[in-house]
């Protein structure tokens, strides 16, 4: 069966069509052509398909679309404004916190929404926050040290 | 620190914008017109005769475009040591995850329910699945090779039943090094098309485009011509992206449909026929004297290769006596064999055998410092060797800064204070290791690296190289290096894909070779077309090349910075000079290393040997077994470091992954089943399971390495699962032979130990 639905992904409102059984991944890298949001596993344990699913990280392989349907999604794609970055695009760069960069983009995500409910966090924070998003190239250190970066000290 | 102005700076990746916004494809993202996409059928049997295949039923399936079995294929065997693969399975299936059949669909979904529908009919055969039961007598053959024996490695040097007979310590132990998987984030992938005059055309995860070439032509049955080899942007690799039977059955379904074919394992496919370590018995006895001189070392490998031998073979040689050059022993034998195993083959993983060695002997290292009352540290220092000494084996050390990795981190580490406090359940241990930039040993046909720099007249620099970027930062450390020679910024280079009809012929990204081959390669080209600016500029100055410098973007005369012209204006003069011609500087360096005479294997086998030393300090709970890793410190010997933060990068990564080896990575595998194929069952270390750790860089100079550049990748790992075992040790005074030292067994052996007290 095909269902209609609606989504809106990085602030555009798009309509379409999809089985009952296509995940929110499989709409977003094969539907729509957004190849930023990754598949490590396909089952809910690495994190590399983390998009924010009405600002909440979410596995977008465990997700089926339908589950989105009215929903407002964000991928990697929708960070940056043209050639202007995110500040943790940003942190990810000068900290060297990108190795393969295959986990990058949920890792950014994931980092995203730590940042937005947490502004201030602490170290072990971070880590708690990345804890479904694997990383096996740099053993997380630059990762953490890059979103410490952007935490707001001293201002409360 | 030099007067640099790329090498020794700390730059984010060259390509980290692209990585942040998503931007950059990987293999698995890539898409070409009319694509079909590629499953396999795998064996569920470890050793089966194949009687029938039915794929008729496959065939009909709406949406499949092919279904090929071994018929389809040309059925030579090949592989990259011992030729004993076929594309797909002729006869016999050997592995829980051998390679069947193939289909190519329309979508992934259409593929793999076509591969529900083709019905295989086995006959079941006996299996084997320790090494050591495969080489008894009266085991299941399985290449019906003796005893499954892929090689057998000796090597004696000295007297060592006396030299044992005089040492005040010797200290014997039978280590278990397990197999773990390399679980780099990308699973295996391939895009392969075939054009219309039968050219395929790769493009592929591999570590190793140029070899891989080599093989798939000798498997396929085509002329090196017909195969191109195109490296995108991967995922990740850490040993185990080499040649693979997933690009070659993709290649078979391009020939058949005519259209490129996208092939990525699913996460269980690639635990279950990817390529992970070689596990391995080691039997080591280490003698030493009253002064704490290491004199004799003897050690028995059996390693498993599973069903191919892949480089098993070469990775047992080298935890057979890469050591040997750590250390000055004078007595040695050495005895190593190979075995086949129904398993998944196994094969290279950071560290390449020296890692499993590194393990055991360094476990040993600490028993006989112990006996002997001495610092652990001390004892490596007191016998590791130093730049300017030629190791047993022959082996030039050009550079070694092994005693100063050690002095770092024992400082660092608060090592004397801690190694003192004594409490029970807190512990702190040390562990060194050596390792190559190349092996020489790797292939007897040629060493070296090279390079190609094009400079087109908008004044763009093209860098050209043959190994592979895994991930770990290689192209901008390229970059830094073109950069520095050309005086220019890392704006202006750019640092090619590898693609096989374009790039040099390179041996590779292993063996920690990747800043020290290729980095030279691009220096050399480099510096070609520098020389040929040089004459450009030195025309419209009027003077002589050698008078000239590059530097900040500009050529100039030297001492006389009012004479110069930008970099972009003398390449735009020159290129219209020379009727649009682009300056192309290419570019190669041979080292003197030598080839290891194949029976004493005395040689020289790296120009570059680097070297570290790192400490862990943990916390056991008793009532647990669960370690906890506090502090941890790596010092590490990186001759001149091209780009400290990367290599900082490459350091924390491998120590993750070795103290994820050291206390919870294992395949379980039962009856040749692996029975944890997922991210949630093999068990690694995530964000909240490390500490802190601390990097430092030792920088002695390489005469060899590119402005004294050694590599990194490999010897970030080495020493990991000993210093976690040595602080385990010293926190409660049980020495762990086996990897992985999980809580289960920590507990069983506080309890045992308590019985015996
Ligand atoms: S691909 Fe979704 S969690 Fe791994
Ligand atoms: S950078 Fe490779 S997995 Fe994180």
């Amino acid at each position: 069966m095909i269902y209609p639905m609606k989504l809106t992904v990085n602030d555009e409102l798009i309509e379409l069509e999809v089985p009952a059984h296509r995940t929110l991944l499989e709409v977003l890298r094969n539907d729509l052509g957004l190849k930023g949001t990754k598949e490590g596993c396909g089952a809910g344990e690495c994190g590399a398909c983390t998009v924010l699913l009405d600002d909440e990280p979410v596995n977008a392989c465990l997700i089926l679309a339908l589950q989105a349907d009215g929903k407002r999604v964000t991928t990697i794609e929708g960070l940056s404004k043209g050639s202007n970055l995110h500040a943790i695009q940003e942190a990810f760069i000068r900290h060297g916190a990108i190795q393969c960069g295959f986990c990058t983009p949920g890792m950014i995500l994931s980092a995203k929404a730590l940042l937005e409910r947490t502004p201030n966090p602490t170290e072990k924070e971070v880590r708690r926050s990345l804890v479904g998003n694997f990383c096996r190239c740099t053993g997380y250190q630059k990762i953490v040290e890059a979103i410490l970066s952007l935490a707001k000290r001293g201002d409360g | 620190m030099g007067n640099y102005s790329m090498i020794g700076h700390s730059v984010p990746q060259i390509d980290a914008r692209d990585k942040v916004r998503g931007m950059t494809e990987f293999v698995s993202d890539l898409q070409l017109p009319g694509m079909l996409y590629g499953k396999i059928l795998r064996s569920s049997y470890p050793h089966a005769r194949i009687l029938h295949i039915d794929s008729s039923k496959a065939r009909r399936l709406k949406g499949v475009k092919a279904v090929v079995t071994a018929e389809d294929t040309p059925r030579v065997p090949f592989g990259p040591r011992t030729e004993d693969w076929t594309i797909l399975a002729v006869d016999k299936v050997r592995f829980v995850g051998d390679e069947v059949a193939a289909v190519a669909a329309v979508d992934e979904e259409t593929a793999e329910e076509a591969l529900d529908l083709i019905r295989v009919e086995y006959e079941e055969l006996p299996a084997v699945f320790d090494p050591i039961e495969a080489m008894q007598p009266g085991a299941p053959l399985i290449h019906g090779k003796e005893r499954n024996i892929v090689s057998e490695f000796q090597l004696n040097k000295g007297d060592i039943e006396r030299a044992f007979q005089e040492c005040a310590v010797v200290y014997s132990a039978h280590y278990f090094t397990n197999q773990v998987y390399q679980a780099y984030l990308e699973p295996m992938a391939c895009v392969v098309q075939c054009d219309p005059s039968g050219r395929l055309t790769f493009y592929l995860a591999t570590q190793i485009p140029s070899m891989t070439r080599i093989t798939y032509a000798k498997a396929l049955g085509l002329p090196l011509e017909k195969i191109r080899v195109v490296v995108p942007p991967y995922g990740g690799a850490f040993g185990a992206k080499m040649e693979t039977n997933l690009h070659l059955a993709g290649a078979i379904l391009s020939q058949k449909t005519q259209k490129p074919v996208r092939m990525v394992n699913n996460r269980e496919e690639d635990f279950m026929a990817g390529n992970p370590r070689v596990p391995m018995y080691i039997d080591l006895k280490v003698g030493a004297s009253q002064q704490g001189k290491l004199i004799a070392k003897e050690v028995k490998i059996i390693g498993a290769s599973g069903a191919r031998a892949v480089y098993s073979m070469a990775i047992v040689a080298t935890a057979c006596y890469r050591v040997d050059s750590l250390y000055r022993f004078e007595h040695l034998r050495t005895e190593g064999v190979t075995v086949y195993t129904n398993t998944v083959p196994t094969s290279c993983f950071r560290g390449f055998g020296n890692a499993q060695m590194t393990f055991a002997l360094e476990s040993t290292l600490d028993m006989i410092a112990e006996a002997l009352k001495m610092d652990p540290a001390e004892l490596r220092i007191k016998n590791g060797l130093k730049t300017g000494e030629v190791s047993i084996h022959g082996w030039q050390i050009g550079s070694s800064g092994l005693e100063e990795c050690v002095q770092k981190a024992v400082e660092a580490s608060g090592w004397k204070r801690k190694r003192e406090e004594k409490r029970f359940g807190h512990g702190i241990g040390l562990a060194c290791c050596n390792h190559v930039s190349g092996n020489r040993a790797f292939s007897r046909e040629f060493d070296g690296g090279a390079g190609i720099v094009r400079i087109g007249r908008e004044g763009k620099v093209l860098v050209y190289h043959g190994e592979s970027d895994m991930g770990q930062g290689q192209k901008t450390v390229f970059a830094q290096i073109v950069a520095e020679e050309l005086g220019v910024g890392l704006d202006r280079i750019e640092v090619a894909q590898v693609d096989t009809d374009l790039s040099p012929f390179g041996m590779g990204s292993f063996a920690t070779r990747g800043t020290v081959f290729g980095g030279n390669g691009v220096k050399a080209a480099a510096r070609h077309a520098k020389e040929q600016l040089c004459e450009i500029a030195a025309e419209l100055f009027e003077t002589v090349p050698s008078q000239l410098e590059l530097r900040e973007g500009k050529i100039s005369v030297i001492g006389e910075p009012e004479r110069s012209l930008s970099f972009e204006k003398v390449v735009e003069i020159g290129v219209l000079r020379r009727g649009g011609a682009p300056i192309v500087g290419t570019g190669f360096w041979v080292p003197d290393t030598v080839l290891p005479d194949p029976i004493t294997k005395y040689g020289n086998i790296s120009p570059a040997y680097p070297f570290a030393c790192q400490i862990a300090e943990v916390e056991v709970d008793t009532e647990t077994g669960h370690v906890t890793v506090l502090q941890y410190t790596a010092a590490h010997d990186v001759g001149k470091a091209v780009n400290p933060m990367a290599i900082e990068g490459q350091i924390e990564g491998g120590v993750v992954q070795g103290i994820g080896w050291a206390l919870m990575e294992n395949m379980v595998v039962e009856k040749g089943k692996v029975l944890n194929p997922d991210f949630r069952d093999y068990v690694m270390p995530g964000p909240l399971d490390i500490p802190p750790i601390h990097s430092f860089l030792v920088e002695p100079v390489d005469p060899n390495g590119p402005f004294g550049a050694k590599g990194i990748g490999e010897p970030a790992l080495n020493p990991s699962t000993a210093a976690v075992a040595n602080a385990i040790y010293d926190a409660i005074g049980i020495r762990f032979t086996e990897l992985p030292i999980t809580p289960e067994k920590i507990l069983r052996a506080l309890k045992d130990h308590q019985k015996n007290k």
